[in-house]
């Protein structure tokens, strides 16, 4: 079930991906839409986001929270069949959800597109994706509850609340509702969930992957405990502030905007410490690691952590994002964060468990360090074409001349963007070459596989006993 | 450290795991956003600003559809080169109307809060159909389905403008028994023009 | 030379013994001085290019001082990467002696400060273009040189590679950061804001 997730996973990057790309190319090119109304932009954006965050992220995180879940409480998942039905639930709700965007049926809100009968299935589906988690975590083996479990936790029970408060809507017809909330009321309660779903789901839920393959792949237990169960509430209390950074110089009240900044600098505290305790978890192994291409890429994705949580909150502040908003830069800042650490991480966890899964060892350890360096390449080419675009963006749109007149036109400024639309499409376009090389090294893995079960281990977390056909 | 204790106990205690995270995040939402549901000047509506009208909805929802928040926001901030560019900064009043708000986060396209009668229909008509006719260096997709296709073609305006009426928006019984009549032989790219030209009008005074 | 053959340079590193200071005078201090040449040599010659936009003809003195502050963003960059990299070496089981930092990190630079000769003309998306891929092959060389030259297995070595990359990146961030607020402060481009 978990190798299913795996695989849904991968399949959702690569479509994501796949979107994402050409949707890049659609900044360069943009005839590239054919004239079709689905493939379009706008539309297309939207499949995109919603491959990568719904699709993806939250399968890798389904999948990789019921592994650790299991693994950490040594018990075999709870109600299984639920487990099964959240797979095969999710997803069609992924599916139905990518169709509905591709027909332009839209709700209007970033990351809370999909529109009110999917917004029910959703809530559904997540709310027995609780019940299967934490109903493992109730039947567990083991007293105490291990730091991943809260963060998996908290993703699951922030997102479902988020969700439920962001997508109240009053619906007209069978794909069009009206949201609840109108205007700069409504602004505040979607960046409270837009950038808590970043914060909790792609950071959270995040998080709970690390604290559990970091210590695992380097044999080594959490570097201070004390540090994790500080970072761990302060993290919980003080990103849900943040949102609306998202919303500098808006019409919303200004001691909002206020709070969110200074409580996004605050955060940089509780993040930072999670990202040096994993470190140090990793760095304190003084037996030869194995030379392992996942544990590669999930140290390298904590830099990239390390970077995007810095990189936040420095754009929360009033000064700096007078330059940032609205330009290039903020796209560079979400790619640091889910090409850099989120999606390196993954592929990271994801070379980590499969050979495990399925009994094999990875087939072949070569691609996996091409993948290394293509996924380096391509961020670093992403990320830096933004930050170029980006700033030039932010300059050249509030630049004066002499007389104190805006002096660059909007469509010149455009105009100079398009090399770096140019490069960032090449930096995506080796991600996602990597990712496919990825996918390739898995399935050949999976082919070669024989039937194991990995038992939940019967020892202490002290001292862990290897899984079933660990080579 | 006693703290510390206390916390072993949770650790140990689905339950109290489970209360303790909803009881912790869920304060920031509720300082920063109830409050604001609350605060009247976010939901009065500035001088002169109406509901938006039937072709003028439909072409609000066509905006949605076609997602065009992602490259368009709606939003001038009170920053000297942006209120030269653009226009008034925007007002919290004026977006009373609006559901979902569109003020979007991104600027491909410039910003489009004051847009109104800044550019004549028939100006709108040729960029839509062909962006780069009008403006050599754009790199807007063409819209041209638009043309193609009548407003409102699932018949559902007058439903959308009762839910809206339910939530608040003054509109009359008599606005919406003659919805439909107002949207007969009106493409969609008609309605869309029709909100762009609509679109910060009604100035906050002083503005 | 270290660019065509790293591995024997590494090598040979790991085995010479340099002071800091020696490595700082005799190399870094020339090759940290070489972009910021051929940024004023290209801005002064041909304005800054942004792309379409016609090119940003700024004053010589102004030019002198941009070069000026990045030459010295550079020299920090360097130095603050030497001490920090020696603060975590022993976590990582690596050299403690600056001069063997300062030395790795000037080998690792080298194909940046080469990247950098596309300073002499300033179009941003060329110097992008040149500048990426140095920097990957600099990161490259980061990954294989520095177990190497700090005599650290491969593995530790990955993982102090990695922290370092971590810290580059924070402080490359950091810069922009401090740019933009002094730009919005009013020192540098005459903003409305």
């Amino acid at each position: 079930m978990v190798l299913a997730f795996t695989i849904a996973a991968v399949l959702w990057s690569l479509i994501g991906m796949a979107a994402g790309v050409y949707a890049a190319a659609e900044l360069v090119w943009p005839a590239l839409n054919l004239d079709f109304a689905p493939l379009t932009f706008g539309r297309l954006r939207t499949v995109h986001t919603n491959a990568v965050l719904f699709g993806f992220a939250v399968s890798a995180l389904m999948g990789t929270s019921f592994y650790t879940v299991q693994r950490t409480c040594h018990i075999r998942i709870f109600a299984p069949n639920l487990a099964w039905t959240v797979f095969f639930a999710w997803q069609l709700i992924v599916i139905a959800g990518a169709v509905s965007l591709f027909m332009g049926a839209n709700a209007g809100k970033e990351y809370a597109e999909l529109e009110w009968p999917i917004d029910i299935a959703i809530t559904v589906v997540w709310v027995i994706y609780g019940v299967v988690f934490f109903g493992t975590i109730a039947i567990r083996r083991i007293e105490q509850i291990y730091i991943s479990n809260w963060f998996f936790g908290a993703f699951i029970l922030v997102v479902a609340m988020l969700h439920i408060v962001n997508s109240l809507a009053i619906p007209v017809s069978a794909f069009k509702s009206y949201s609840l909330y109108a205007g700069a009321q409504d602004a505040i309660v979607q960046w409270w969930y837009g950038h808590n779903a970043v914060g909790f789901l792609l950071t959270g839920g995040f998080l709970g992957m690390m604290y559990y393959f970091l210590p695992k792949q380097s044999e080594r237990p959490i570097w201070s405990y004390r540090l994790s169960v500080l970072s761990f509430w302060a993290f919980a209390y003080s990103y849900i502030w943040a949102g609306p950074h998202h919303l500098h110089f808006s019409a919303i009240p200004e001691w909002v905007q206020t709070l969110a900044m200074v409580m996004s600098l605050i955060l940089l505290a509780p993040s930072w410490a999670t990202m040096i305790n994993g470190i140090m978890t990793v760095s304190t192994a003084r037996q030869k690691l194995r030379e392992d291409p996942g544990l590669k890429l999930i140290v390298l994705s904590l830099a990239f952590y390390g970077l995007a949580m810095f990189e936040g909150p420095m754009m929360a502040i009033r000064s700096v994002n007078i330059i940032s908003h609205f330009t290039e830069w903020t796209i560079g800042h979400v790619h640091s964060g889910a090409l850099g650490w989120n999606a390196l991480i993954t592929f990271g966890c994801f070379y980590f468990m499969v050979p495990r899964l399925v009994g094999q060892p990875l087939w072949s350890v070569r691609l996996a360090n091409i993948h290394f360096w293509l996924a380096l390449a391509g961020v670093m080419l992403y990320v830096l074409s933004m930050w170029g675009a980006g700033i030039t963006q932010g300059v050249l749109w509030l630049s004066l001349d002499e007389l104190g007149q805006v002096r660059y036109g909007f469509n010149e400024i455009l105009a100079a963007l398009q090399p770096y639309y140019l490069l960032r499409l090449l930096g995506g376009s080796a991600f996602f070459v990597g990712a496919i090389l990825m996918s390739i090294n898995l399935f050949m893995t999976i082919s070669g596989q024989r039937t194991v079960t990995v038992a939940p281990p019967t020892t202490s977390m002290r001292s862990p006993a290897p899984a079933a056909g660990t080579p | 450290m006693n703290l510390m204790d206390w916390h072993r106990r949770i650790e140990r205690h689905t339950g109290l795991l489970v209360f303790g995270i909803i009881a912790v995040t869920s304060v920031g939402g509720l300082v920063q956003i109830v409050p604001s549901l609350f605060q009247t000047s976010l939901s009065t509506p500035v001088a002169g600003l109406e509901p938006y009208p039937p072709l003028a909805l439909e072409g609000r929802d066509i905006y949605i559809r076609e997602s065009c928040s992602v490259c368009h926001s709606q939003q001038v901030r009170p920053l000297l080169a942006e209120v030269m560019r653009y226009g008034a900064t925007s007002k919290a009043g004026e977006f009373v109307y609006d559901r979902p708000f569109l003020w979007g986060s991104k600027r491909t396209g410039p910003d489009l809060h004051r847009i109104g009668g800044k550019y004549s229909d028939a100006w709108h008509r040729l960029h839509f159909m062909d962006p780069r006719a009008v403006v050599p260096s754009s790199i807007m997709p063409a819209y041209r389905w638009l043309a193609e296709r009548d407003a409102d073609t699932g018949g559902s305006i007058q439903n959308r403008m009762r839910a809206l009426q339910l939530l608040g928006h003054p509109y009359t019984d008599r606005d919406i028994y003659f919805a439909p009549q107002r949207l007969a032989g009106k493409s969609e790219l008609d309605a869309l023009i029709a909100y762009l030209q609509m679109l910060g009008v009604s100035r906050p005074e002083g503005g | 030379m270290v660019l065509i053959r790293p591995q024997a340079s590494f090598v040979a590193l790991s085995e010479a013994h340099f002071s800091a200071l020696h490595v700082f005078v005799r190399l870094a201090l020339w090759l940290g001085m070489m972009p910021p040449l051929c940024a004023y040599v290209g801005m002064t010659k041909h304005g800054w290019q942004l792309g379409t936009v016609e090119p940003l003809m700024l004053p010589k003195v102004t030019i002198g001082v941009i070069c000026a502050l990045y030459f010295f963003a550079l020299l920090f960059g360097f130095i603050s990467a030497a001490i920090i990299g020696r603060w975590m070496a022993g976590t990582y089981g690596a050299t403690r002696d600056l001069g063997a930092h300062f030395a790795l990190l000037v080998v690792v630079g080298a194909p940046l400060v080469l990247g950098s000769l596309m300073h002499l003309y300033p179009d941003v998306f060329l110097n992008l273009l040149v500048l990426v891929p140095c920097l990957i092959w600099s990161m490259f060389l980061l990954y294989r040189g520095l177990p190497i030259v700090l005599q650290t297995t491969p593995e530790q070595g990955m993982l102090m590679a990695s922290s370092m990359i971590g810290y580059l990146f924070v402080a490359f961030v950091s810069l922009l950061g401090i740019s933009v607020c002094l730009w919005v402060y009013g020192i540098g481009p005459r903003l409305g804001v």
